[in-house]
């Protein structure tokens, strides 16, 4: 086609001619480049290149894209790199084309960047190292590509010996899996530059990783990323090293080593972290399942001890490492007993899952009512309305108590701090904090409560007011404390308006802070006095705390503010606390003030007695607010501080009769009072006072004194509120009327109000709303928690018959109806309930076998105990009067005493005692949805039950157990239930006593589920061990069929002795049982009245409950029929059969 | 005390010659009167170490004073108008019928019959008091019976005689409902028969004063431990199957004037008696070292 003499124009030429063919960027890039080259390259290399060039594109269908990219890369790249190199290197693209058009483009197109860092001798090396991952799938073509265009920032950061390596890693990871080598390669470039000099150590530890454990590598370079960039380069290259050696010893979670090594190197001081990586070197030396766990542990165990005093806690884990890695890990894990032991005697702390029982038990002795005990954390987390996370507090019910304490150098110092918080909180209890009652009399004080008007009544009465006056000059919106001159107040109406509704309080603790303007001021005065009434209390009662309570008191007095520091208000309320702490000399008061401070201190004396009643409380609290909220907080200077004279003794006894305030000028002053919403009064007089105070100008707003640590937070408005739901529902508060249940609006209007909540609201004012609504939602749900009455069942998926319907019939087979007692009506409902008697599916055996297992040495015990009673019914017994035959001996005795004239021993007979047995029992367990609640149970090892075997469900799995925490595995209560059964039965055929099994269930009176386990009259056959492993929870808890059911059953039975055990985890429920509006007694009544039937039978009922409160309606429901509540489920698999035996024989 | 002289007497010539010491709860002390002149059987029930038998001592010897005292003439046991004896037995599960009625005894020269107590006090006109009845053995319910009814008569089947009560003669039992235990209930066809008065704890008050009286210990000393009965008591059904019984306070109290430390004192008598758990008897310790200095 072309004239041959030119070779140079030939080959140019001829590659234009043929890239024609070409779709048309071919040719117009190779147009360009050849421009620019052709004066830079020698004439045969140009014609070499532009061969080659066409030989790329005629490689394959879509080659032409890498010819084009080629052409395109080519200008830059030969400014680079010497002629010879330039070509090799357009050869290394030639032949990578061959294996795939898209690597070539790749190549070409990283190249440019790539050669700026990349020296020319490694050209083929570097395509090979890409091109090593290619394996003629899409896939691998992709990421062999992506590590082309990875390789200018990849180079940056890495040698090229060390991008070799990377290579090979991805190369091995990606035999595996693309995915997670294309996000190794992502993670790599974002990770390398952060670790210089590692980066080698790294990718080897990933290698290793991606050769043992292939799925971890994403979460190793995750952790990589996230943990070590933040340690510098000396600690960590030795936690890489660590994290191979384990990587290599058999630990998969190279991933976990990194970040807890990381998250507690962070944690310790730089001079012990050489030491720490040692020390964790030293356990792997050893035991290397066990050195993670070290990592993990070390930031809980400094907690509690010193770092010198862990490295002992750790050279003793290595004395046990020696024994077996099990051993090991359970000692760095915290749970072996030996590594609690020594940490133990290391440290002074205590731990309140430790004492948790004994305190829970302390406070139940004190009040006599079932107290939770909590870590505070807990109540800060579930939001409803507390807020410090540290600090003790109760709500009634439960309280809440820092998890640890360390405060003093000895164990029995730590535990009195906790004992003095406990007595305090429960003294909230016991002492009647939260049973105010507006309207109950005060004891020591002239009551002056009834005779305020509530800011609610005034800002009515004042609306009424000004209606009235049609007054319509604007006023200015200027905050005004309260403190208005009596002038001005008395011109207000003191009738509040007749015709307005009195405002109605959710609690008698709103009612009362609803008397003040400065609510905070009043709850702090009011936390001031009600807190010292409650340590005079627990000083009269309980003399034997008062010197730890005094250990306390000082150190708490030791971190108040100086009072001079504030101003005068807030100064003259911190006297207050410190005189409740008992600080007696050195009193400094603002000198202007001081005749206030005498007044307040008086007022605390009062209340600090043991005849002091909360009331009291209320009462000295109006009278200190009137005393404070006439003064100013003004800034004052050190000098204006002066000392209060120590109280003269005569001070109190003298005029104890006299009030510290006059109540009318009290009462006038409260008429004064502002509305709380900063509404100005309509009295000219008002501006000029105004005028005055602002002239000083130097008040500063009042802020809440610093909580005492050992009070903590003290919230009476929402104690009372809780607590008073809690009695709703256990019935003590039926006299006090029908109580309607709380609505979310109620809520929220007691929320605006509450003192309490006021800090929250100034402090966040953006999220502020959000934050309360959140707060009042969480708020409502506890409630709901507490009030049953409330609560709502999910439908069930049964069809709903109405409540107010008629009687059932049974019509299929294995149905019954039974009435059911209406205690309103005091009367049967006939044929009201209807049971569907099922027997339960089948299962696997393994529950029951591996529960015999677990628990042999319980087992031979129990069976022990049982055994024990057989020899009782079969005894021969001797020295009878009369009997099967004479006793020999006897005889003989009796023979010689009438020779020597003594008087002889009648009894000469014996007999085989046929006390036989003849006992019946039918257990009936109950299966409501709620016995799938989790318990806590500590004690429980932790094996690793139920670990999948798949790796990827086990990462999982073991992610969400660590987050768990570390002690903590999960049973339900039924759980514990089949547990308890299984040992039961298993010991019960030694006694040959008839019994039955079964459970209960169900949703509405018309699907009462009665699952049969065993029959009374059926054999144990290994099919009953299936069917207790299907024993889970269901619906709903109708009790009465149940029982009266079962009773049915036993009745046929012939036995001497019948009894029947019912196992519940809580009050009787279901729908149309327990919630018809406050009757929810119905549900107790009901189930009480079957009992008695059943009594009526000549059967014995039993209960035994896991239900913490259950206290509250056993009494009424098994008044006077034996019960016991278990104080801790897990005690039940224990318990039961002790109780049997005791019950029968 | 050098040398102490014992008391023999016969069951039936026992009477209760000093005042017990007994601090009323309620109208117990007129209703036992009226049902004494009625002759109406009573039951005692209530927890252990509440006073029954205290009780029963301390209307013994009312009723004693009464008769001798205020009408000699309205009631007089044996028709002497004399002192009301008290015959007390302690049931343990052994106690057969005849332990109660009498038995034949052989002697050197054949048989001789002995009467039990039972016997003697039907005989004799006396308050017979069967303390924790049900422990006793089921045949000896059925002797019971006859008392307790109209009859008020002892059938003695070995003799082949009954014998009409004498007019003082009263049966009060006593029992512990407490147990966990069904087949140690008594049975309704026997308590049926008895007027049944409750016994349980007295108030913090009540019980400062008997611990008291009863130890003589310091008031402030009997307020507290009446305090710490209070306390351990609410641990009823949550691990301690009795609360702290009085008895059990005084015994304390006892010590303190003894000179024993306080804490020492109560955890001797008390923690330390009333339960082996060890969780419980931290608990209880605490309590102790709260309310004792």
């Amino acid at each position: 086609m072309t004239s041959s003499d030119d070779p140079k124009q030939s080959a140019i030429e001829n590659t234009r001619e043929e890239l024609k063919q070409f779709p048309a960027p071919v040719l117009e890039r190779y147009e360009i480049a050849l421009e620019k080259l052709s004066g830079r390259l020698a004439d045969e290399t140009c014609q070499q290149w532009s061969t080659e060039g066409l030989e790329i594109a005629r490689k394959t269908v879509r080659s032409w894209e890498a010819a084009a990219e080629f052409f395109d890369a080519s200008v830059a790249v030969q400014r680079q790199l010497p002629s010879g190199q330039f070509l090799k290197w357009a050869k290394t693209g030639t032949s990578l084309c061959e294996d795939s058009p898209s690597l070539a483009v790749a190549y070409f197109k990283s190249s440019p960047k790539s050669m700026l860092r990349l020296r020319p001798r490694y050209i083929d090396d570097w395509a090979n190292v890409c091109r090593a991952l290619y394996r003629g799938t899409w896939k691998s073509s992709a990421l062999a590509c992506r590590l082309f265009e990875a390789t200018p920032d990849l180079l940056e950061s890495l040698s090229f010996e060390e991008f070799c390596h990377f290579g090979e890693f991805l190369e091995v990871l990606s035999r595996r899996s693309y995915d997670q080598a294309g996000d190794a390669l992502g993670a790599g470039i974002d990770l390398f530059p952060k670790i210089p000099g590692d980066i080698d150590r790294f990718i080897n530890l990933a290698q290793i990783v991606a050769e043992k454990s292939w799925r971890e590598t994403a979460v190793l370079f995750d952790s990589a990323t996230a943990a070590l960039i933040e340690l510098n380069s000396t600690h960590r290259a030795p936690l890489i090293s660590l994290a191979r050696r384990l990587v290599i010893t058999g630990v998969s979670d190279a991933a976990g080593v990194l970040r807890d090594g990381a998250n507690t190197v962070n944690r310790v001081p730089t001079d012990s972290r050489d030491r720490l990586l040692e020390m964790t070197d030293g356990i792997a030396a050893v035991s290397a399942p066990a050195a993670p766990e070290f990592l993990k542990i070390v930031p809980e165990v400094l907690e509690r001890v010193t770092f010198d005093q862990m490295g002992q806690w750790q050279i003793e884990g290595i004395q046990t490492a020696r024994e077996s890695d099990e051993a090991a890990v359970s000692y760095f894990r915290l749970e072996s007993p030996r590594s609690l032991e020594m940490l133990d005697s290391l440290s002074s702390s205590i731990e309140l899952s430790r004492v948790r029982d004994i305190i829970s038990m302390y406070c139940l002795a004190l009040t006599g009512r079932n107290i939770d005990i909590q870590a505070a954390q807990a109540l800060a987390e579930k939001n409803i309305g507390w807020f410090q996370g540290e600090l003790p507090t109760t709500e009634g019910t439960t309280i809440y108590m820092p998890s640890v304490i360390n405060r003093y150098t000895s164990k029995d110092e730590n535990f009195g701090f906790f004992k003095v918080i406990s007595t305090h909180q429960i003294g909230h209890i016991e002492f009647g904090s939260f049973a105010f009652d507006f309207n109950e009399p005060s004891f020591i004080f002239d009551d002056l409560r009834p005779r305020l008007p509530g800011a609610t009544e005034l800002k009515a009465a004042k609306a009424v007011d000004e209606e009235a006056k049609k007054k319509a000059s604007a006023k200015p919106e200027v905050i005004v404390f309260g403190h208005e001159s009596p002038v001005a107040a008395s011109s207000v109406t003191p009738e509040p308006a007749a015709e307005q509704e009195a405002p109605e309080f959710l609690t008698d603790m709103s009612r009362f802070f609803d008397l003040f303007h400065e609510r905070r001021l009043a709850l702090d005065v009011f936390t001031v006095l009600e807190s010292s009434r409650i340590d005079g209390n627990v000083a009269e009662l309980y003399p034997g705390i008062m010197s730890m309570y005094a250990i306390v008191r000082g150190a708490a007095l030791e971190s108040r503010p100086e009072v001079t520091d504030l101003p005068a208000r807030e100064a003259l309320v911190e006297f207050m606390i410190r005189v409740s702490l008992g600080q007696v000399d050195d009193m400094i008061v603002p000198g202007e003030h001081k005749d206030a401070a005498r007044k307040l201190r008086r007022l605390i004396r009062q209340v600090t007695t043991v005849d002091a009643i909360v009331e009291d409380a209320a009462e000295a609290a109006i009278r200190a607010y009137s005393i404070l909220i006439d003064i100013k907080n003004d800034e004052l200077d050190d000098d204006e501080f002066e000392q209060l004279e120590p109280e003269e003794e005569e001070e109190s006894s003298d005029n104890d009769e006299e009030d510290v305030v006059d109540p009318e000028e009290v009462i006038q002053q409260f008429m004064g009072q502002a509305s709380p919403d900063g509404e100005g009064e309509g009295e000219p007089e008002d501006g000029s006072d105004e005028q005055e105070f602002e002239s000083e100008g130097e008040e500063e707003d009042y802020s809440s004194p610093q909580e005492v640590d050992y009070r903590g937070e003290f919230k009476p408005e929402l104690s009372q509120l809780l607590s008073q739901m809690q009695m709703m529902e256990s019935g003590e508060m039926s006299e006090g009327g029908e109580m309607e249940p709380i609505t979310q609006e109620q809520l929220e209007e007691m929320m605006k109000n509450a003192p309490e909540m006021e800090m929250e609201q100034t402090e966040g004012e953006e999220g502020g709303d959000q934050q309360v609504s959140e707060m009042i939602e969480n708020l409502m749900k506890e409630l709901q928690k507490r009030d049953t009455e409330n609560q709502q069942f999910q439908p069930g998926p049964s069809q709903h018959v109405d409540e107010d319907g008629g009687p059932l019939t049974a019509t299929e087979p294995d149905t019954y109806t039974y009435p059911e007692w209406d205690f309103r009506a005091n009367e049967y409902k006939p044929n009201w309930c209807m049971v569907h008697e099922k027997i339960m599916t089948d299962g696997e055996p393994h529950f029951f076998r591996e529960t015999l297992a677990e628990n042999a040495g319980l087992v031979s015990q129990i069976k022990r105990q049982f055994e024990l009673v057989i020899p009782e019914m079969y005894r021969k017994q001797k020295r009878l009067e009369d009997g099967e035959e004479y006793d020999l001996d006897t005889v003989l005795e009796a023979l010689i005493d009438i020779r020597i004239g003594v008087s002889p021993e009648e009894k000469l007979y014996w007999r085989r005692n046929k006390n036989e047995r003849s006992v019946a029992v039918a257990f009936l367990l109950d299966l409501s949805a709620s016995t799938a609640e989790a318990i806590d149970e500590a004690k429980k090892p932790s094996d690793d039950w139920g670990a999948p075997d798949d790796p990827v469900e086990y990462m999982v799995w073991l992610r969400s157990r660590r987050s768990e925490g570390l002690r903590r595995t999960y049973k339900r209560i039924v759980d514990v239930e089949k547990e308890g059964i299984t040992l039961l039965v298993n010991s019960l055929e030694t006694l040959g006593d008839a019994y039955g099994i079964y459970g209960f269930s169900g949703y509405g009176r018309e699907n009462v589920e009665f699952y049969t386990i065993k029959d009374l009259d059926e054999k144990f056959t290994e099919i009953v061990p299936r069917r207790i492993d299907r024993i889970a929870p269901l619906h709903a808890t109708r009790m009465g069929p149940a029982i009266r059911h079962t009773a049915a059953k036993l009745n046929e039975v012939e036995a001497r002795s019948r009894f029947l055990f019912l196992i519940s985890d809580g009050r009787p429920q279901d729908r149309g049982y327990s919630r018809e509006g406050v009757e929810k007694e119905y549900a107790v009544h009901d189930t009480r009245q079957s009992l008695i039937e059943a009594r009526n039978m000549g059967i014995t009922p039993f209960c035994l409950t896991v239900d913490k409160a259950g206290h509250d309606y056993m009494k009424t429901m098994m008044e006077d029929f034996s019960y016991e509540v278990l104080p801790d489920i897990s005690l039940l698999p224990k318990r039961l059969p002790q109780l049997y035996r005791n019950l029968t024989t | 005390m050098a040398t102490q002289q014992y008391i023999e007497r016969n069951i039936e010539e026992y009477y209760v010659t000093e005042q017990p010491y007994y601090v009323p709860t309620s109208d117990e002390i007129e209703i036992f009167e009226s049902a004494y002149r009625q002759r109406v059987p009573i039951l005692l029930k209530g927890p252990t170490g509440t006073g029954k038998t205290r009780f029963v001592e301390h209307m013994a010897w009312r009723l004693s004073e009464g008769i001798s005292k205020r009408n000699p003439e309205d009631v007089s046991p044996n028709g002497t108008g004399e002192k009301l004896p008290l015959i007390t037995v302690a049931c343990h599960e052994d106690l057969t019928a005849s332990d109660l009625v009498g038995r034949y005894l052989l002697d050197a020269d054949g048989t001789r019959w002995i009467d039990g107590p039972l016997t003697r006090a039907v005989k004799f006109g006396g308050i017979c008091y069967l303390d924790e009845i049900v422990e006793a053995r089921k045949d000896t319910t059925v002797i019971i019976h006859p008392l307790t009814d109209h009859r008020r008569s002892l059938t003695i089947d070995k003799l082949g005689s009954t014998i009409d009560a004498a007019d003082g003669f009263l049966l009060v039992v006593s029992y512990n409902p407490g147990y966990q235990n069904a087949l140690k209930d008594l049975k309704h066809s026997t308590r049926q028969r008895f007027v049944a008065l409750e016994f349980d704890f007295p108030d913090e008050e009540h019980e400062a004063l008997i611990i008291a009286h009863e130890s003589g210990c310091e008031p402030a000393i009997a307020e507290r431990l009446a305090r710490l009965g209070v306390k351990i008591r609410n641990l009823r059904e949550h691990g301690l199957e009795e609360g702290a019984s009085t008895r059990m306070l005084i015994y304390a109290g006892r010590l303190i004037k003894e000179g024993v430390a306080d804490r020492r004192a109560c955890q001797v008598s008390v923690t330390w008696g009333i339960t082996d758990d060890p969780q419980i008897q931290r608990s209880i310790d605490e309590v102790v070292t709260s309310i004792f200095a």
